[in-house]
Formats: C-alpha cells, sequence, structure tokens
C-alpha cells in the first residue's frame, strides 16, 4: 500500500486534533484550513453545507468553489479552488472598518460583531478575495404565493426556515425583519460556534474528498500543520502580502 | 426675472421631492432589497453622488485659497455664498452616504468604536471638521446683516434674525474687526483640512491593494482637483447667478480653465500609465468604460459635454460672463459621469479567475445599473438640496453679506 494513502479516514484524525486543540488555552491556538486542490471534486458540497449550516439568505455566500481552465488544447484542464474567507494574518478588511465592526480573534479568525456593523460595505471593498458579501434582506420564499387562510403558503414557508438566521457566532439573532445580521457584511468565521462545542467547520465535514483540512495550525501533531509542511503549498495572491490563515495545495 | 426662474426652481425642486418620496419609501420601508448594487459592486450611484457632492463642497475652499493665498480680494465678495454652499452640498452627501449604509442609525459606533487606522473613518472626522469650520464661518460672514435684518421691524421674520443674531441689536466697528479675524483665522484653518479632505477621499480608493486602478498615489491627487474642479464650476455658475460681475466671473472662468486643463491632463496620464503598465485588471478597468458599454458616459457625456465644449467656451469666449457660466454649467452637470467612471470600472472587474462562475444571484454579479429607486432617492436628495439653497439664499443675507468683505482680506 502506498505510503501517503490514509490509515483512518482525516476527519477523525482532525477529530481527534480538535478535541487536543480544546485542551490548549485559547491564546495558544491559531486556527488555520488547508485545501488540497488535488483531491477536491467540484461536487460544491462544501458551499451547501455552509449555506445549509449558516442559513445564508439568497446573495449570502461565504464558500464558493472556483473552477479554473488551464493549459491549452489538446492538453487542457480544470481544477477547482473552493475559497472560504482566507483569514488573512494581515487582513486587509479589518483595517478598512471605519467602526472596528470587524477584527481578527487571538485564534486567528477574522469575525464580524453583528450588533457593531454599520453596513458600509467598505470590508467587501477592501477584501482581495470577495469573501464578504453584504445581507441584502433577500428571502428565498419572496417569491411564494401566499394563501390566506391556508395552512401553507409565503409566511409559514419563510416561519419554517429562512425568517430565523442561524445562531452564528453562538448568538441568537432576530428574525429576518430588518435587523441584523440583514443589512452587515457577512463571511466565513470557521464555524466558530460549532468548533466550541467540539464540532468541526460544516465545510470540512461535508467534504466528500477530504480535501479540507482544519486544525490549530501551531499544533505540530495535527494533520493541518503537516499538510502547511508540504512542498505543494501556495496561498492565493502571496503578492499582497495578506498572509492567509487557508492554504492550498497544488 | 430672478424671481422667476426662482419660483420655477422652487416648484421643480417641490416635484422632484414629491417624484423622488417613492424612492424613498421604497429605502425605508424595505431597505436595500429594492436596490440594483450587490456584494460585487457593493457601491453604487449613491457613492457616486457622495463624491459628487463632497466635489461641489470645494467651491468655497477655491475661494479661499484665491482670496487668501493669491490675494484676489474681489473673490472675498464670493465668502458667504460659497460657505452657505458648502453647508448645502455637505447635507447633502451625509444625506445620501446615510441612506447607502446598511444600518444609518448606529452612525454613533463611529464616536464610541471609532477604527483610527481607517481612511474611512478618517473621512468622517474630516467631513465633521468642514462643519465645524463653514458653520461658525458663515456665521460671521452673515452677523452684521443679520443684526441689521433683526433690527428692521417691516421686515418679515425679524424675530428670527433677531434671535440667529443671538439678541444682538448693535454691530460695533470693534464686532466687526473681531468678526473679520474670527473669519480669516477660518479661513486659513480651512486650508490644510481642505486639501486633506479633498485628498482623503481619494485615498480612501487609493490605499486598496487590491485594486489596481485605483491603487495609486495619484488617485488622492486627482480627487483634489477634480473636487476644485466641479467646486470651482458650482461657484462660478452661482457667482453669475446671484452676482452677475464681469470682473468677478473673467477670472473664476480662467481659473476653472486653468484647473479644467490639469485635471484632463492628469485623467491623461493615468489612463496612459495605466495602458502601458499591462497589467490586466487596470488595463480591462480601463477598458470598460473607454471602450466598454458605457463608453458613451465616458466619450460623450463627460470628455465632450464635460470637458471639450466648456474648454473651447472658456478659451474662445474669456470675456463673456454668459459662456462662462454656460461651460461651468456642462461641467457641473456632467461631473456625475466623471464619479461613476472612476468607482464602477474597478469594482465590476472579477479579482478571482473563475468567481463569475461559482454562485448566481443578482446580488454576485459585476454588472451594475442604477434602477429608477436609487434615481429616485438621488431626485430626492438634490431636490431636497437645491430648495434649501434656494430658500436660504432667499432668507439668509448670503448673498448680501459678501459686500465689502474683499477690504478685510
Amino acid at each position: 500500500m502506498a505510503r501517503d494513502l490514509p490509515q483512518e479516514d482525516p476527519l477523525i484524525r482532525m477529530q481527534r486534533d480538535l478535541k487536543r486543540a480544546l485542551k490548549k488555552k485559547p491564546t495558544d491556538i491559531k486556527w488555520g484550513m488547508v485545501i488540497d486542490i488535488a483531491k477536491c471534486i467540484g461536487c460544491h458540497a462544501c458551499t451547501i453545507g455552509c449555506v445549509a449550516e449558516n442559513k445564508l439568505p439568497p446573495g449570502v455566500v461565504y464558500r464558493v468553489v472556483l473552477e479554473e481552465e488551464t493549459g491549452h488544447y489538446p492538453f487542457v484542464g480544470r481544477r477547482f479552488v473552493p475559497r472560504p474567507c482566507l483569514h488573512c494574518q494581515n487582513p486587509p478588511c479589518t483595517k478598512a472598518c471605519p467602526v472596528t465592526a470587524t477584527w481578527k480573534t487571538e485564534q486567528g479568525a477574522v469575525i464580524v460583531d453583528y450588533n457593531k456593523c454599520i453596513g458600509c460595505r467598505y470590508c467587501l471593498v477592501a477584501c482581495p478575495y470577495a469573501a464578504r458579501t453584504s445581507d441584502f434582506g433577500e428571502w428565498y420564499t419572496a417569491e411564494t404565493a401566499e394563501l390566506p387562510g391556508k395552512l401553507y403558503g409565503q409566511k409559514a414557508a419563510a416561519n419554517g426556515y429562512e425568517a430565523h438566521p442561524a445562531a452564528e457566532y453562538g448568538q441568537k439573532w432576530p428574525d429576518r425583519n430588518g435587523g441584523s445580521p440583514v443589512g452587515n457584511a457577512r463571511k466565513c468565521h470557521f464555524c466558530l460556534h460549532r468548533l466550541k462545542v467540539g464540532m468541526l467547520p460544516a465545510c470540512t465535514t461535508s467534504c466528500i474528498g477530504r480535501a479540507t483540512i482544519f486544525g490549530d495550525r501551531t499544533d505540530p501533531h495535527s494533520l493541518v500543520y503537516e499538510m502547511i509542511g508540504s512542498p505543494r503549498v501556495y496561498v492565493l495572491k502571496e503578492e499582497l502580502g495578506t498572509r492567509p490563515s487557508v492554504y492550498y495545495l497544488k | 426675472m430672478k424671481n422667476k426662474w426662482e419660483k420655477n426652481l422652487i416648484i421643480l425642486t417641490i416635484i422632484g421631492l414629491v417624484v423622488g418620496s417613492w424612492g424613498m419609501y421604497q429605502r425605508l420601508a424595505y431597505g436595500h432589497l429594492g436596490m440594483n448594487y450587490g456584494s460585487f459592486v457593493p457601491w453604487g450611484l449613491w457613492v457616486a453622488f457622495d463624491l459628487f457632492f463632497l466635489g461641489l463642497t470645494a467651491g468655497a475652499f477655491l475661494i479661499t485659497i484665491l482670496t487668501y493665498v493669491f490675494r484676489i480680494r474681489l473673490l472675498a465678495n464670493l465668502g458667504p455664498l460659497a460657505a452657505f454652499t458648502v453647508l448645502v452640498t455637505l447635507m447633502c452627501e451625509l444625506l445620501i452616504i446615510s441612506l447607502d449604509l446598511g444600518h444609518p442609525l448606529r452612525v454613533y459606533r463611529f464616536l464610541i468604536t471609532p477604527n483610527p487606522g481607517s481612511m474611512l473613518f478618517w473621512l468622517v472626522v474630516f467631513i465633521i471638521s468642514m462643519w465645524i469650520i463653514y458653520v461658525p464661518w458663515l456665521y460671521f460672514l452673515i452677523r452684521e446683516q443679520l443684526i441689521a435684518w433683526g433690527n428692521d421691524a417691516s421686515r418679515v421674520g425679524h424675530k428670527v434674525y433677531r434671535f440667529l443674531a443671538l439678541g444682538k441689536t448693535a454691530y460695533t466697528p470693534q464686532d466687526r474687526q473681531q468678526d473679520h479675524r474670527r473669519t480669516r483665522f477660518l479661513s486659513y484653518l480651512s486650508l490644510p483640512i481642505g486639501v486633506i479632505f479633498f485628498g482623503a477621499h481619494g485615498a480612501i480608493f487609493a490605499i486598496l491593494h487590491n485594486r489596481p486602478l485605483w491603487n495609486s498615489a495619484m488617485l488622492p491627487l486627482i480627487f483634489i482637483m477634480a473636487a476644485l474642479l466641479s467646486g470651482g464650476a458650482l461657484i462660478t455658475f452661482l457667482a453669475y447667478l446671484y452676482q452677475p460681475n464681469d470682473e468677478l466671473i473673467h477670472p473664476l472662468g480662467h481659473v476653472v480653465l486653468l484647473i479644467l486643463l490639469s485635471f484632463l491632463f492628469l485623467e491623461a496620464l493615468q489612463m496612459f500609465v495605466g495602458y502601458q503598465s499591462k497589467i490586466t485588471g487596470i488595463v480591462t478597468s480601463l477598458d470598460l468604460f473607454i471602450i466598454g458599454p458605457y463608453w458613451w458616459a465616458f466619450w460623450i457625456v463627460h470628455v465632450l459635454i464635460g470637458s471639450l465644449v466648456p474648454a473651447f467656451l472658456l478659451i474662445r469666449y474669456p470675456e463673456n460672463s454668459k459662456m462662462v457660466a454656460l461651460a461651468c454649467f456642462l461641467i457641473i452637470i456632467t461631473f456625475l459621469a466623471v464619479r461613476l467612471n472612476y468607482l464602477i470600472p474597478d469594482l465590476a472587474v472579477y479579482k478571482l479567475e473563475g468567481l463569475q462562475n461559482t454562485f448566481f444571484h443578482q446580488r454576485l454579479r459585476p454588472e451594475y445599473v442604477p434602477n429608477l429607486n436609487e434615481w429616485l432617492v438621488a431626485v430626492w436628495v438634490i431636490s431636497l438640496g437645491l430648495l434649501t439653497f434656494l430658500l436660504g439664499t432667499r432668507w439668509l443675507p448670503v448673498v448680501q453679506a459678501g459686500t465689502g468683505e474683499a477690504e478685510h482680506v
């Protein structure tokens, strides 16, 4: 058997790594992610997993999968590059925010305080990776017909799902009637609410090719640490000096 | 004649307010849902108007420079009118940018959780500084007239003028001297603040290293010139309307021509450097407004109507106040195209290859065209600003107070 074939599902190892990380002092943890382009099959399960986990409304997306075509006919190829927020160690978005509504946590995740954000969208303009989207208050059920007196209709459909935002950042947010996070900048937060309870981010667990590796990048025993040491590693737009915490393997 | 066009303009602004209220209703009732901008082009028409209004405030700044730096005393008479114009345009700017915010009621956050590392924070600081300078400046410039109007019992609303004069009934030579000292101090203070203010709103874009078209030290300079051009054109046009004095209009026309040519030179330089750099992001952005679907906004609106025709009028008829005013009017009404051409093209170019195919939603597209709601809100804000200006010049002594100001420069 080839040496690089995993002996156990990487998810099991990542879960073990996560448990170990959570025992550390919070300030000693630095979350990181490695995405193995060679393993990504472009199924978009991570995008869907993220949308479902965070109940993202229409037009808001935290993790997309870019499709790149390479080479020239007849030697052509196609590769998929999932792009969450890269949680830069030198983030341009946090510097742009005029009211300190977005910042980098001690664990290295770039987050947004929905209650502070004024919705100026300067951070969207400043992000080199287009990793932030604004919540304009769209509804999936906007076009659904309302049938007064009937059990099912627009209101019932909305109430059944999208009217109640997900508990991002471990907080309960008001119903989607104009209050935050409607009007805010929104972005991937490494599923901090899941990490808090010992669960890996939704994109990581939903990746059927095990192309997404997550963990504490300062833990030498973790899978993510091991992957960052690979000679195949690179980051997006390195020339900008943003030093992302999300790495890619060629 | 003047009263007639003023009356017609007031009626027009009221119609504008009524028509625009539909857009305001959409904005206030449904937030940003009815607007066309999205997450890839997050700033649209209202931010372009914000830049447009900010530029118009430079008229007073130009008067200050010409009066106190270049000692063109004659222009000092325009001081009160220029200061009042600044306050009206600042009001429009604040209004339209507040409507652009996702949570406008949270603006107090600028005070309680400020980020001094953000250029946007500093822009707000300088906007407030402009208010702090120009409100007392205007007040000290018109105080003498306010007292005189307050004392004139036959004048309608003389009690209001008395109240605005803080109950003062006499204006002594010492008061006059003191007020002139104050206005001179505020004029000098407005020089550095103005340069930083107009440069700062160019810097908001210029510091973003992910935006290749904007990311240049030249952009703040271009923004200063753009502000001086639109502001200078506005104040010249207003001078023609309110103080039609050839000796006043002709030098202003020369100044506007000089600024127009300097601005066009800087703009041409930016395009030359951009195209010669051959950086894909820059070339694509430049192509977008030079040969893209909205080429006419650049070539016809900005270059032809907003630059070549005014330059021709200013060169060919420098001694004809009517032509100078017409040239300035053309510059003002076409300047929104300049602002949109700076704002949209860089935003409308994908910064990651393949991003266009990842997610299909109208908020995640690079195409942006302002919709009716956005235009209606802009109409409402412009109408309110114009109405405030027209009523202000009628009810406040901003035109009358300028007389004699030159002697004190």
